[in-house]
């Protein structure tokens, strides 16, 4: 698993690759605690290259964005894979995110 | 008998039932009828006994009249006689004096003639050659000619006298005597007379017979004489002579040629013969008989020393005359007299009944609806006027309780019909889907309610929750409405309690404190839950005091239950727990005591005996699948109770486990409790759906939902820092694919976390509960099961169409 965070266009923007299983959680959290500061910027999660998640990955994610929302900002997911998706969608987060 | 004979009675016939119909529909002719014969009755017997009576007084005063008058007769006859005896003994007196004078002997016979008119005739005659101047014959013989009396010598040798009986029996008898009627020869006048004479020997001094003094009577007068005395009308006298010649006959051809005894050579008539020899006898009396057809009375007495007796026939029929009459005059009077009292008595009650007529049609309109007929007012005061009154009563209270009626139906129909809307809301709340092998190859299963009232206080229930079927049946105390509503709270405590716990005994537990905290009507229920782990067999149940269930395998065995009380009233009681290991095929057959109790009209009941004995059958017949068993157990109970009413409540349930599946290909992997293990673990899954052919997208679900439990297990099976090892089976066959997550940790059951809600937004969602969500999501079932110290994860994917 690899994670990458940058700035873009006024963006943050985590580009998450490889497997966020349980086993990846830990170290997948510390990486993107970054993102739960962000003030004035939407944050962009990368996940073209996501190939799996389980329900810890989806745990920092609904961290990120409940600490987004707090401070007013947006959380956006790019380029979500269908296997993926099919996660997101059973567990409702496919409502709570917005997709570009 | 011919047709119109039998046309005739067929029409009778119809005519009296014509008349019997008549009679019944009119109570006047009915009444009338009896009253008129109970009168006819009385009048009869005192009308008969009267006649009887009358009767026999005109019977005795007839006998007494008629032997009156046979007295006289007697009396008259033996004066008559003893006249001429008196007159031949004086003459005998006179001529024995002088004898030897003949001139003498005209004289004498003349004079006794001429003293005695009534005589018929009278010779004094001689034996031959007595006077010697007079020849051989000498007979002073005198008879009475018309006004004057004429006196001449008899005897010639034409007529020899002293060879006829009237000149011999005296002498051959040696006393004086009446001869037997006879014909006398008047030769100057040459005509015939029947006598009959009292003849007298005279003897001279020496005693030497010298001749006979002959007096005669002619029968024609004295018949005459007798008959001139009769009592009644057409009543007549008889005489007869010694040997029953008639004498005196109203028939004068019989008399001296016939005797009493003629008759009946030709016609034996034995009270005639009997009659006869009385007479001759001499003796007296009265005999009942039968005379040329007739009923007569017939007098008789002899006369004094004749040897003749005489007798006074009478004709009942004249005897009786006067009373026929007054007999039939009275009889026509009481008849009239009865007719005319049947006839006015009917038009009287006719009258009198006519009001009653007039209720009947009101009563008729009343009973047709009409209930504000007006009724006459018969100003009474008699049974008919209380009548007429009551009705007037009785119709105002009628228009009363039909307005109560009509109000009362309102309301029950109401209540009816809230009834039942209740009932379909209860029978709603009972599952309505068995499933049967064809929806299931774990278990099949199939229940029956039947509530006595509407609604009722029975329960079942059941559902598939993972790979357990949980199930329940009970039984509220009481009946009706207030049965129905804590059924209704039971049922839903079991859905609510038996989502948060797997095991029966908890489940009864934690329903039991639900409810006997909020039970404040001192209800029960028995209840008897059960859980069913459909991989294995194992049957966990707990019963709180209700009907043991029948186990139905290769044989019946009841299930051993411990005895806990019912639930409801001890909110501290701790229910305990029973386990039992089913067999493929086996069937639990469960029941209310509706079953057992279920009562016939003669109060008997159904009771487990019979149960047994249809199970039995059921069994020899491989008729044990739920339907059928419980169609087959239904139909012996509606057969034992025939018509009667059902009494209680009713309810079966039949679950048949057929689980039959087996794994072929088995892989494991053994992991530390280490969440670092988890590719190793992802790998594996990823290895084993590859083995099996799944496709990307089902082969990520399988993994995610793998993840998701064996991360479970390690977080929570074993305390923080605690080391142990998670083992992880995979087996599969063609329908599905199993993973067995097994560790021997403390016991934990992931199934019994509450769900989350996916559609809340993210700030209101929780980071917990995803895990299990996204198993029972990805996979087909999830079952816990804690053996044997260790915990016992399954679960499930139907593979079947998606390799």
């Amino acid at each position: 698993m690899k994670i990458r965070i940058e700035e873009i266009d006024g963006n943050v923007v985590a580009t998450v690759e490889g497997c966020l299983d349980t086993a990846a959680a830990p170290e997948a959290e510390k990486v993107m605690d970054p993102l739960n500061y962000v003030e004035g910027k939407d944050i962009i999660i990368d996940c073209t290259d996501l190939e799996y998640i389980s329900s810890a990955g989806l745990r920092i994610f609904l961290g990120i964005l409940q600490n987004a929302e707090d401070r007013g900002g947006h959380v956006y997911i790019k380029g979500l894979n269908e296997k993926v998706l099919a996660t997101f969608a059973l567990t409702g987060f496919n409502n709570i995110f917005e997709f570009i | 008998m011919s047709i119109v004979e039998r046309e005739r009675a067929r029409y009778e016939i119809s005519i009296m039932k014509e008349i019997i119909i008549y009679i019944r529909r009119k109570l006047s002719v009915r009444i009338s009828l009896w009253v008129v014969l109970f009168a006819a009755l009385i009048f009869n017997v005192a009308l008969g006994f009267l006649f009887y009576q009358s009767r026999e007084a005109v019977r005795q005063e007839a006998i007494s009249h008629a032997t009156q008058i046979l007295e006289n007769t007697a009396l008259r006859v033996e004066s008559i006689l003893n006249s001429v005896e008196v007159a031949s003994n004086n003459s005998k007196w006179l001529i024995q004096r002088h004898p030897d004078q003949p001139d003498s002997m005209m004289v004498y016979s003349r004079s006794i003639l001429l003293n005695n008119p009534d005589f018929y005739n009278c010779s004094i005659a001689f034996e031959p050659y007595h006077f010697k101047n007079y020849g051989r014959y000498f007979s002073a013989y005198t008879k009475h000619v018309g006004d004057s009396i004429r006196t001449v010598h008899g005897g010639s040798d034409h007529y020899q006298y002293f060879y006829m009986d009237w000149y011999l029996m005296s002498q051959l008898l040696g006393h004086p005597c009446w001869t037997e009627p006879y014909l006398d020869y008047d030769v100057p006048t040459n005509t015939n007379e029947m006598v009959t004479s009292y003849s007298q020997t005279l003897t001279d001094k020496q005693g030497k017979v010298i001749g006979v003094v002959n007096i005669s009577l002619s029968l024609s007068w004295l018949s005459q004489t007798i008959s001139a005395m009769k009592p009644y009308p057409n009543s007549y006298s008889i005489m007869i002579g010694r040997g029953g010649t008639y004498f005196v006959h109203p028939d004068t051809t019989k008399i001296s040629r016939e005797t009493i005894f003629t008759q009946t050579i030709e016609t034996p008539d034995t009270a005639l013969t009997s009659l006869g020899y009385a007479m001759q006898r001499g003796e007296e009396g009265m005999k009942h008989m039968i005379i040329d057809g007739k009923e007569s009375y017939v007098f008789y007495k002899p006369l004094g020393q004749t040897g003749c007796s005489m007798a006074i026939v009478c004709p009942e029929s004249d005897i009786f005359s006067g009373f026929d009459r007054l007999r039939r005059t009275i009889i026509a009077i009481v008849t009239v007299g009865l007719l005319l009292m049947l006839f006015f008595f009917i038009r009287i009650i006719t009258r009198e009944l006519r009001p009653l007529r007039q209720l009947a049609d009101d009563a008729e309109t009343i009973a047709s609806g009409q209930f504000d007929v007006e009724l006459p007012d018969f100003q009474r005061i008699d049974e008919i006027g209380q009548l007429s009154h009551s009705f007037g009563n009785m119709q105002q209270s009628l228009v009363k309780y039909i307005e109560e009626l009509k109000d009362t139906t309102a309301q029950k129909a109401s209540i009816e019909s809230d009834l039942r809307i209740a009932s379909d809301i209860q029978m709603g709340m009972l599952p309505e889907n068995f499933p049967t092998k064809a929806d299931r190859d774990d278990a099949q299963l199939y229940a029956t309610l039947t509530p006595a009232k509407e609604v009722g206080g029975d329960l079942f229930d059941f559902y598939f929750r993972d790979e357990k079927l949980f199930f329940c049946i009970g039984d509220v105390s009481g009946k009706g409405v207030p049965a129905s509503l804590f059924m209704a709270v039971t049922r839903s405590t079991f859905r609510t309690v038996s989502a948060q716990e797997s095991m029966p005994d908890r489940i009864v537990t934690t329903m039991n404190k639900t409810i006997a905290d909020m039970n404040k009507t001192h209800m029960f229920v028995t209840l008897f839950v059960g859980v069913l782990d459909l991989p294995t067999g194992r049957l966990y149940y707990c019963n709180a005091g209700h009907n043991a269930p029948l186990l139905v395998g290769a044989d019946i065995n009841e299930l051993p239950c411990n005895s806990n009380i019912p639930v409801g009233f001890m909110p501290k009681w701790k229910y305990s727990l029973q386990e039992a290991q089913l067999s493929t095929g086996t069937t639990i057959f469960l029941f209310t005591d509706g079953l057992t109790e279920a009562m016939n009209a003669d109060k008997a009941q159904f009771e487990m005996e019979r149960i047994n004995e249809v199970v039995v059958r059921a069994l020899a017949n491989q008729q044990q699948e739920p339907r059928q068993l419980i169609s087959q157990m239904t139909e012996a109970v509606h057969q034992f109770v025939g018509d009667a009413e059902q009494s209680d409540d009713l309810t079966m349930m039949a679950i048949q486990y057929i689980w039959q599946q087996t794994d072929l290909q088995t892989q494991s992997i053994v992991l530390p409790n280490n969440t670092q293990e988890v590719p190793r673990l992802n790998a594996f899954v990823e290895e084993v759906c590859k083995t099996v052919g799944l496709d990307e997208m089902v082969t990520m679900q399988i993994k995610v939902a793998v993840e998701e439990a064996v991360v479970n297990v390690m977080r929570y099976a074993y305390p923080l820092g605690k080391s142990g090892d998670v083992t992880i089976e995979a087996a599969h066959n063609d329908q599905r694919l199993k993973f067995t997550i097994i560790d021997s940790g403390k016991p934990f059951d992931p199934t019994i976390q509450s769900e989350v809600d996916t559609t809340l937004p993210a700030k209101k969602r929780s980071l917990g509960g995803l895990g299990i969500h996204i198993i029972r999501q990805n996979m087909d079932s999830i079952n816990y099961e804690r053996i044997d110290n260790f915990n016992v994860l399954t679960l499930r994917k139907n593979i079947f169409n998606k390799v």
